[in-house]
């Protein structure tokens, strides 16, 4: 889903010999994919990769792993990183052979920024790191890869991965919230970071010197309001305040105060105030901001009462978020419903 | 439309988020008709062409990227004729067959290639392909899967926490997980053994946001069993996910139903973020595969077509309302009374027909990129699926079950014929489908089957098989003409 459309070959397709050209290949009897059969939808091949694959086939079946294996099947996935039965195989092999894995890991630096997109290559890592077990380089790799691709899905989980599975604090934790800080910095309506921050904060257990929660919810919510204050019409924050409210089961009408005022229009009189419990929109703020309508509605929903959220579902269905309609007027069959009953 | 929608507000603070956005908005302002040149129907014969292009003359070499994805570049090519509501001719169906079988691996399942390695992702491509082209019988494919090894290799991908992994020493993620239940619900092999843990590991998958993530990770105790915290979802909540997810777990209920104690999910937050994922009139109501990304045209089928599948758990649906209407009536828009769908199933379709379509041919992500295999048929489904109310009928169900055949000696017998009739229950609510039709009856497509993105005709007949049962007919009503 990630990756579905095709991509063109990266620059030139590397100038090497073909295996079939080589001495040091000759004992191998390359076997093409397609026997007996006139394949439908067939792919048209360059003759590297062909040649290149047609040797994996054949040493993949005489079960051969050695050091010529490693090179057959980086030359593939340099052609082709998605090719996950010659990193499937290579894997093996780095096992067999009982390669020195540290080497391995230095290709896979070059080789995964160059193929960032491809699952295979950030699974690759994560068996490697399973053995080697030396997390700690990987943050400053990772923190790298996300520079060129911000919201990369396997770079995030990844990180999310090697955080759970190593899960030592002083080596990969102490720094975590500071470099969620600094991407949010960056891109306030990044949603992997915000997705980041609650996986740090709240979905990986409780971190040393974050056992008292309430310290921490409060933390955290003045670190959303603040960010919603700036761009409020940024659904990731939100979503995180939601989050947040809902995991420490806190009522949300205990932020009605914050919300309101992003659901009028921009007041033009107002003055710059610091309020760090309800910090204001800012003045370049695009209001009445539609999330802030559908928080204050729900918040009227949990208070039982109906028609005040009525009125502001029918606000969105009609003016602020008409795409919506539909779900709008559920929502407003829903709590007629649940009033009855 | 009369005036232009208005850009995504920025609140005076740009960032490369906004600004990424600002520029896709920008392009697609110029899709929005005027008004005055006649609105863009879909363009049946250019798509065909783009897609017999790929099936006979090959496909370019830029797709050696997709060397290990064979299986779904033939499925993607085959289904889009049968949403196009065209068969391949027998002999090109043949070789269809013998190209599939080549992937078959010795040990069980199917490869993305010939004599690639088994993996549950490229095994539903090449399973569902042999539902739309092969047949019972020698050298038609469906009796020439293995499915005792099949089954096995199954089980050898399963992991302690109920997920499995999408082939051997690869990654856990529930894109492998559907595949898997959809290949193991039409072909009869699905045991508890099977699944039992796998719908608490798709639960487990669900993020604050509503929406599902790739995976989770588990956490033990020292003596190595499996705890119910922390189980930290690994990544945010993604469109793609989601549907399998939830596919998945709708796949599960009639597993579910036997447990003691059930696994939840939250639906609500799952229904307000696939609504969040839609895009606004700027973006022509295509939908966003995650929070603040852009627009793309697979998403109407990974997002848009899972309203379709909420139907199943009670959410949307004329079958699952029970109180009286409250629409907000606008007597310009003729939509207002049509349907009870949750989301904007008219400016989806507008987003296929206006953006989505390459003028030289196939579908895309969006303009100005080019037409692929994979959105040629996501955009094609997504927009069948807004076309047409495809739900699970009760009546449909017991239907079923009434003409279920039992075989006494069958282990599971319960288990494989709730499986059997719940995924044989979807039926299409053919009232309403003709108003649903953007430009009109020339743009309809076949419905596809909301959990398969197979016809109902095909997830049909390769279950019937499989079950050894015989379908009770659809009552039809006669086609319309053209």
């Amino acid at each position: 889903m990630s990756t579905p459309a095709p991509v063109p070959i990266q620059g030139e397709e590397p100038t090497i010999p073909l295996f079939a050209e080589r001495p040091e290949w000759a004992d191998v009897v390359p076997l093409e994919q397609y026997e007996g059969v006139n394949p439908l939808a067939p792919i048209m091949y360059t003759p590297v990769y062909k040649d290149a694959t047609n040797y994996f086939r054949g040493i993949v079946k005489i079960g051969e792993k050695s050091q010529r294996v490693l090179e057959l099947t980086e030359a593939i996935i340099r052609l082709n990183p998605a090719h996950y039965s010659a990193w499937q195989y290579r894997y093996e092999t780095l096992l067999a052979i009982d390669a020195p894995l540290d080497v391995e890991l230095k290709l896979m630096d070059e080789i995964a920024v160059k193929y960032l997109k491809t699952y295979q290559v950030w699974h690759h890592r994560r068996l490697l790191l399973t053995i080697t077990r030396k997390p700690a380089q990987e943050l400053d790799f990772i923190t790298r890869s996300l520079t060129a691709d911000t919201k990369n899905y396997h770079t995030w989980s990844y990180r999310q991965w090697l955080l759970a599975y190593f899960n030592d604090e002083d080596e990969l934790w102490t720094g975590e919230l500071d470099f969620v800080d600094a991407m949010l910095a960056q891109d306030v309506r990044n949603n992997s970071a915000w997705h980041h921050r609650f996986f740090v904060v709240w979905g990986c257990g409780v971190r040393e010197g974050e056992e008292d929660r309430e310290r921490v919810y409060k933390r955290e919510l003045t670190y959303v309001k603040q960010n919603i204050s700036l761009a409020p019409n940024n659904l990731s924050a939100w979503n995180y305040l939601r989050g947040i409210m809902e995991h420490t089961k806190t009522p949300y009408s205990t932020v009605k105060a914050f919300v309101r005022p992003y659901t009028l229009p921009i007041d033009p009189t107002s003055v710059d105030i610091v309020d760090l419990e309800n910090p204001p929109p800012t003045k370049g703020a695009n209001l009445p901001c539609p999330s802030a309508i559908e928080f204050l509605a729900d918040i009227y929903e949990q208070e039982k009462n109906t028609l005040e959220a009525i009125e502001l579902w029918t606000s969105l269905a009609s003016q602020h978020d008409v795409i919506r309609k539909k779900y709008w007027e559920h929502r407003i069959r829903d709590a007629l419903e649940a009033a009855r009953t | 439309m009369s005036s232009l929608p208005t850009p995504s507000p920025t609140d005076s603070f740009p960032t490369l988020t906004s600004q990424t956005q600002a520029e896709t908005e920008a392009v697609l302002l110029k899709h929005i008709p005027d008004g005055v040149e006649p609105l863009p129907g879909l363009q049946k014969n250019a798509h065909m062409q783009f897609l017999i292009r790929n099936l006979v003359q090959g496909l370019p070499t830029r797709y050696i990227s997709q060397d290990a994805s064979q299986p779904w570049l033939m499925f993607w090519t085959i289904q889009a004729f049968s949403v196009l509501q065209v068969g391949l001719d027998p002999g090109n169906k043949q070789r269809a067959i013998d190209t599939i079988m080549a992937w078959q691996h010795p040990d069980g399942g199917f490869g993305g290639g010939p004599k690639q390695a088994a993996h549950l992702l490229p095994t539903y491509a090449a399973v569902c392909s042999l539902a739309i082209v092969g047949r019972p019988g020698p050298g038609g494919g469906w009796d020439q899967i293995d499915r005792e090894k099949l089954y096995k290799f199954f089980m050898s991908l399963k992991q302690k926490d109920g997920s499995f992994l999408v082939s051997h020493h690869a990654e856990v993620d529930v894109r492998g997980i559907y595949c898997l239940l959809v290949v193991a619900s039409l072909l009869d092999l699905i045991t508890p053994e099977l699944v039992v843990g796998t719908a608490e590991f798709i639960s487990s998958c669900q993020t604050y946001e509503g929406g599902f993530a790739s995976a989770s990770h588990p956490s033990y105790t020292l003596k190595g069993e499996l705890l119910s915290s922390p189980c930290p979802p690994l990544g945010e909540a993604h469109g793609g996910y989601t549907f399998c997810a939830l596919a998945s777990w709708v796949l599960l209920q009639p597993f579910i139903v036997d447990q003691p104690t059930k696994p939840t999910m939250n639906i609500k937050n799952l229904l307000r973020w696939l609504v969040q994922m839609q895009g606004t009139e700027i973006e022509l109501g295509g939908f966003k595969g995650r929070t603040n990304k852009l627009v793309d045209g697979c998403y109407s089928w990974w997002c848009g077509g899972a309203f379709a599948l909420l139907e199943a758990l009670g959410v949307g649906g004329i079958q699952n309302a029970d109180s009286e209407e409250v629409p907000i009536d606008d007597p310009d828009d003729p939509w207002d009374d049509i349907d009870d769908g949750l989301y904007n199933e008219k400016a989806l379709q507008e987003y296929i027909l206006y953006a989505g379509q390459h003028p030289a041919g196939g579908l895309r992500d969006k303009p100005p990129k080019n037409a692929d295999a994979y959105h040629t048929l996501y955009c094609l489904s997504g927009l069948s699926s807004a076309q047409h109310h495809v739900f699970p009928s009760t009546a449909r169900r017991q239907k079923v079950e009434s003409a279920w055949e039992a075989s006494p000696d069958t282990p599971n017998e319960a288990l494989r014929k709730r499986v059997f009739t719940s995924i044989l229950s979807w039926t299409e609510d053919e009232s309403t489908s003709p108003s649903r039709i953007v430009g009109g009856h020339t743009n309809r497509l076949n419905a596809t089957h909301p959990i398969t993105n197979l016809t109902m005709t095909h997830t049909e007949a390769i279950a019937a098989h499989f079950y050894k049962q015989t379908v009770p007919p659809r009552s039809r009503k006669v086609p319309l003409p053209g």
